[in-house]
């Protein structure tokens, strides 16, 4: 690209690795073979992304791309930057510059009558496809804080997005990225967990909830006429099914007529993180046509922020399905069941000092703020909130699927300056997230910052301070 | 990629500290990975018993166990893997056992 600048933080020079797409042409396998997932071919990819992105180019990105006045707002809103001010190429600005000015050279006619007042570019090769890959994936979580911030509304994580769809669409993708969708398209869950181990996990959960509460505690599996349906996170139930057990406890004293489907539990959606509208319709679709079949009332999302806006948001877009049952998080059913009375809790349960973290796609990009505070204030017996907070609150630093892509890990870690700081100034002993990616995030920073804190869920929060009906 | 260098040994690991190259595990490997990256400064039988299971599994079929299987195998109940490896299965426990790192939201 003309003008090349070369970040100092090392990352955006790294370079392309598609050792794993290699290995899944070689292995033949059915996502690659049936063209659901592109693999990465040297050649002529300059040509395809140009011509994907006057096809794709829609109206509100058009506004984000030719919206900015350049007044560096942004670069005060972002962690990255916040981390490194000395370094240009972490602002979102120049972030999005780099595919503003492909855009400008090749759709909008400025670029094209004046490109060098446009200041637009155009790609050399696939070096500077794989360049433009580094600064979309791995200097960006999409947290959209910069967007909340712009004065002229541009969306740069909606710009970031956009350009992760073309760039995943040519296999110019972080090998962590291609591996979680591989899973998800061939197994319908990112971690291909197969039916028979999801349902004897469940089995034993279910063995270990029984024995506490007595038979008529449940976890049921694809019973039809609930309530709710509800579905989680895979490394819920691959590596840390605790959070079920909480579910279930929960759901149990107040009552709930719930169910886990044995297909379509996946909430999570690596489509939102690829740009991959493709993925992002598969996958929540699976989880429209779950609640569907079994004539639920109701989805209802585990603590998971990317999957609550894809299941919650975004999914109605990309599947096109008519969808017409509410979809909700589990944060919103504790709310409610506190409000009615449906569970009692005790705060004295919780006496250390618990902190809240806003993951950034429920609280800028699902807007559900007052709810988690609402359930801490009844739950915790000291609440206090982390400044700034809210729409306002820092990433956690593994947003936009950045955990899933470990070759990024030292500017991420390096931008969480600014979470560290946040978190040791409400000096709580416990942050509080409605996140998985959040938990991850955030555990990265309390470890590399030496913060003596632990990360908890709403769930563990409510179900420790749950009080039990005498008998059961 | 980082590299652990402890009791003598050279551990390529990658920017999360799970092994590079997960074939070249050895017992030895495992204690330094332990205290490096979990802080535990020996391995009891216990940890043995979950980490040789994970190995094992690994082995035949190149994919992290769920945790159900870890504490079927050892007999342990869930807590238990979590008070033996603080960081977790996945993030402690597998990467002990010198796997890669599991793919996903881990």
């Amino acid at each position: 690209m003309s003008r090349r600048t070369k970040s100092p933080s090392g990352v955006i020079d790294a370079p392309l690795d598609v050792a794993a797409q290699a290995k899944a042409r070689e292995e033949g396998r059915p996502s690659v073979r049936d063209g659901r997932l592109k693999t990465y071919e040297p050649g002529a990819n300059v040509g395809r992304f140009l011509e994907l992105l006057g096809r794709r180019v829609s109206r509100p990105l058009a506004v984000s791309l030719t919206a900015c006045v350049h007044c560096g707002r942004c670069a005060e809103s972002c962690h990255y930057f916040l981390a490194r001010p000395d370094d240009p190429t972490m602002t979102p600005v120049w972030k999005a510059d780099q595919i503003r000015k492909i855009f400008k050279r090749h759709v909008d006619w400025t670029g094209r009558v004046a490109p060098w007042w446009a200041k637009a570019g155009t790609p050399d090769g696939d070096e500077d496809l794989n360049r433009l890959k580094n600064v979309v994936f791995g200097a960006c979580s999409a947290c959209r804080r910069c967007t909340f911030n712009c004065p002229m509304g541009v969306d740069t994580a909606l710009l970031v997005r956009f350009t992760r769809g073309l760039l995943t669409e040519l296999g110019i993708v972080p090998e962590g990225v291609f591996n979680v969708s591989r899973d998800q398209w061939e197994t319908g869950n990112q971690m291909a967990v197969t039916e028979t181990d999801f349902l004897e996990t469940i089995e034993w959960m279910r063995d270990d909830l029984r024995a506490e509460l007595g038979p008529g505690a449940d976890i049921p599996v694809d019973r039809p006429d609930c309530d709710i349906l509800y579905t989680i996170n895979p490394r819920e139930i691959k590596f840390d099914p605790r959070s079920i057990a909480h579910a279930a406890r929960i759901f149990h004293a107040a009552g709930a007529s719930w169910t886990l489907p044995k297909w379509g539990w996946d909430q999570t959606n690596f489509g939102l993180f690829s740009g991959d509208d493709a993925l992002g319709a598969y996958v929540s679709r699976n989880l429209y046509e779950a609640a569907e079949r079994l004539r639920a009332r109701r989805i209802v999302i585990s603590e998971c922020g990317h999957g609550y806006r894809s299941t919650r948001w975004e999914g109605y877009t990309w599947s096109g399905y008519d969808q017409k049952l509410p979809t909700e998080s589990i944060v919103a059913v504790l709310r409610r069941y506190l409000e009615e009375g449906r569970i009692v809790v005790d705060p004295g349960r919780n006496l250390e000092p618990v902190t809240f973290h806003d993951s950034c796609n429920i609280a800028r990009s699902g807007d559900l703020v007052e709810e988690p505070r609402q359930v801490l204030r009844r739950v915790c017996a000291d609440f206090r909130e982390m400044h700034p907070n809210r729409q306002e609150n820092f990433c956690c630093t593994g947003g936009g699927g950045l955990l899933a892509m470990a070759e990024y890990r030292p500017l991420r870690l390096e931008a969480g300056k600014v979470k560290a700081e946040q978190l040791k100034a409400t000096e709580a002993a416990l942050v509080c997230t409605m996140c998985h990616n959040c938990i991850d995030g955030l555990g990265d920073v309390i470890k590399h910052y030496h913060l003596p804190m632990r990360v908890v869920q709403v769930l563990e929060l409510v179900s420790r301070a749950l009080v039990l009906p005498a008998g059961s | 990629m980082p590299i652990i260098e402890s009791e003598g040994l050279r551990i390529e690991v990658n920017e999360e500290g799970f092994l590079a190259h997960p074939e070249e595990w050895t017992e030895e490997m495992a204690k330094v990975l332990a205290k490096a990256e979990e802080g535990l400064d020996e391995l009891t039988p216990e940890h043995w018993a979950v980490v040789r299971f994970i190995r094992g599994y690994y082995a035949e079929k190149s994919l992290a166990p769920m945790v159900r299987k870890m504490c079927q195998a050892t007999g342990f109940p869930l807590m238990k893997i979590y008070d033996l490896f603080p960081s977790g299965p996945a993030k402690g426990a597998c990467k002990v056992a010198g796997l890669p790192k599991p793919d996903g939201c881990v």
